[in-house]
């Protein structure tokens, strides 16, 4: 019987990179707390991303993401022996609780021992992820997972941070011309790799798929961005839309094998560099600096370019 | 070190075959009004709801019966649990149950049962101590 809360971070870590369900889980659990092991945790296995394939599931709001996300799965474990997922859902802005829905249509895989679900809360996070979804990803490619699968929060409006943090974009649109289009038009196309018309067998997908060709061509996109059709109830498409997914991630791979760890060293180093100014921005130069702004004499973003240049200077007296 | 402010994590669950959800619903939303964060399934097995509970690191397990197999699964659950390594995840159950169940649903180890029309408060204040002292932080 192991102890309920891990502290040893050597232990935990071999047990993650073993496999083991629980230390995994309890991995998650110190980064998402941001614990002293958590943060410890963190820094041991970053970057370890760069090791595994990352999909990135976004849409609106009962568009089918989990349904397809579950049946996805189904078929890529032929390619992909082992499989992590994680489902955000938001957290209530008044107790800071949530309920945590998405997997109940996974539940197809609540006993593959080669699937882990993880379900996150997004505690006040914008932007469709988690404050520390990258930390959690990292965790299950030291622990030896293939593929990482990461659904979004459905608020439909502009769950683009998950750009940053996965190789592959997938976006979900349910069948409908009204005002789901509107909401996937701000700001999510242009994050898409692959857009997706789930619920094929309800009547219009066809249109909207035609009409969202339209859209990416209207708007200078690269065209040659596939529009598919599927249907997670009747698995209509199902298989063409896995295979389009993993010719994404061949893609990637042929186009320049470096560059996929240069682009995840950079947001690693765009990450730390943040954390650093975050912290830094409590210091009492930068009070006085805000009270600048605040009365209109220099601009926001001038005001930022300062307290880089304090920070930059705070670096140099303490040599 | 403990974890000083985690918000209890919670798995409530029922079997797929019960598709009334209304107690499993109306308690979720009153746990997340406590500031918990609360995962819902259905089973196929009961070894489903603990791997489930494992990947989601839970600290209660909440299972909710509308129609049969209250003490059978219960005493499934607890079994699993035991495989697992983590027999001391703590279990509460609700709905469905009849008075001769109580004994041996108290005896595989649940540690409370809720009937329907149980204060709701009594069932938050229960999940969330449950929850801290399976973290120790009781
Ligand atoms: N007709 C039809 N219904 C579907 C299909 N896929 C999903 N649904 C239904 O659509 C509803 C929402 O499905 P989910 O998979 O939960 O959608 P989601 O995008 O994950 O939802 P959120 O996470 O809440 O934003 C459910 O009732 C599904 O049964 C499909 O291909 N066809
Ligand atoms: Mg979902």
């Amino acid at each position: 019987m192991i102890a309920v809360r891990e502290t040893d971070l050597a232990g935990l870590l071999d047990r993650v990179r073993s496999g083991d369900s629980l230390a995994i889980a309890r991995a998650i659990t110190a980064i998402e707390n941001a614990t002293p092991l958590g943060a410890d945790l963190r820094l041991a296995v970053r970057g370890a991303s760069g090791l595994c394939q990352t999909l990135g599931v976004t849409g609106p709001p009962g568009a089918g993401k989990s349904s397809l996300v579950s049946a996805l799965i189904s078929i890529l474990l032929e390619q992909y022996p082992r499989i992590g997922v994680l489902t955000v859902d938001p957290s209530s802005p008044v107790s800071g609780g949530a309920v945590l829905g998405d997997r109940v249509r996974m539940a197809a895989h609540s006993r593959d021992p080669n699937v882990f679900i993880r379900s996150l809360a997004a505690r006040g996070h914008l932007g469709g992820v988690t404050r520390t979804t990258r930390g959690v990803i990292d965790i299950l490619a030291a622990a030896g997972f293939d593929l990482v699968i990461v659904e979004t929060v459905g608020t439909g409006q502009s769950e683009v941070a998950v750009a940053g943090i996965t190789d592959v974009k997938l976006v979900v649109c349910p069948p409908g011309l009204g005002d789901d289009m509107q909401a996937i038009k701000a700001g999510v196309l242009e994050i898409a790799d692959l857009l997706v018309v789930n619920k094929a067998d309800l009547p219009d997908a066809g249109r909207t798929a035609g009409y969202l060709k339209a859209m990416l061509y209207h708007r200078g996109h690269d065209e040659t961005r596939a529009v598919l059709l599927a249907s997670a109830t009747t698995g209509d498409g199902l298989k063409e839309l896995a295979e389009a997914v993993d010719a994404r991630f061949a893609a990637l791979g042929a186009a320049n094998p470096g560059e996929a760890h240069l682009i995840v060293t950079r947001d690693v180093l765009a990450d730390d560099a943040a954390d650093l100014i975050r912290a830094f921005i409590r210091h009492a130069d930068i009070d006085r600096l805000c009270g600048t702004v605040g009365r209109g004499e220099l601009t926001h973003r001038e005001g930022a370019i300062a307290a880089v240049n304090l920070f930059v200077d705070s670096q140099g007296s303490k040599e | 070190m403990p974890d000083t402010s985690p918000q209890p994590r919670i798995l409530l669950t029922k079997s797929f075959i019960d598709s009334h959800d209304r107690a499993i619903a109306t308690i979720a939303l009153a746990l997340r009004d406590a500031a918990m964060e609360v995962v819902l399934i259905d089973y196929e097995q009961p070894e489903d709801v603990v791997n489930v509970a494992l990947q989601e690191d839970v600290d209660v397990i909440g299972v909710s019966f509308m129609s049969g197999g209250q003490v059978e699964t219960t005493q499934k659950i607890f079994a699993e649990l035991q495989r697992r390594e983590v027999a001391g995840l703590p279990v509460v159950v609700g709905g469905t149950i009849r008075p001769f169940d109580v004994p041996p649903l108290e005896a595989a180890g649940v540690k409370a049962i809720f009937r329907g029309g149980a204060p709701m408060a009594d069932v938050v204040e229960s999940f969330r101590s449950l929850s801290r002292a399976y973290r120790g932080l009781a």
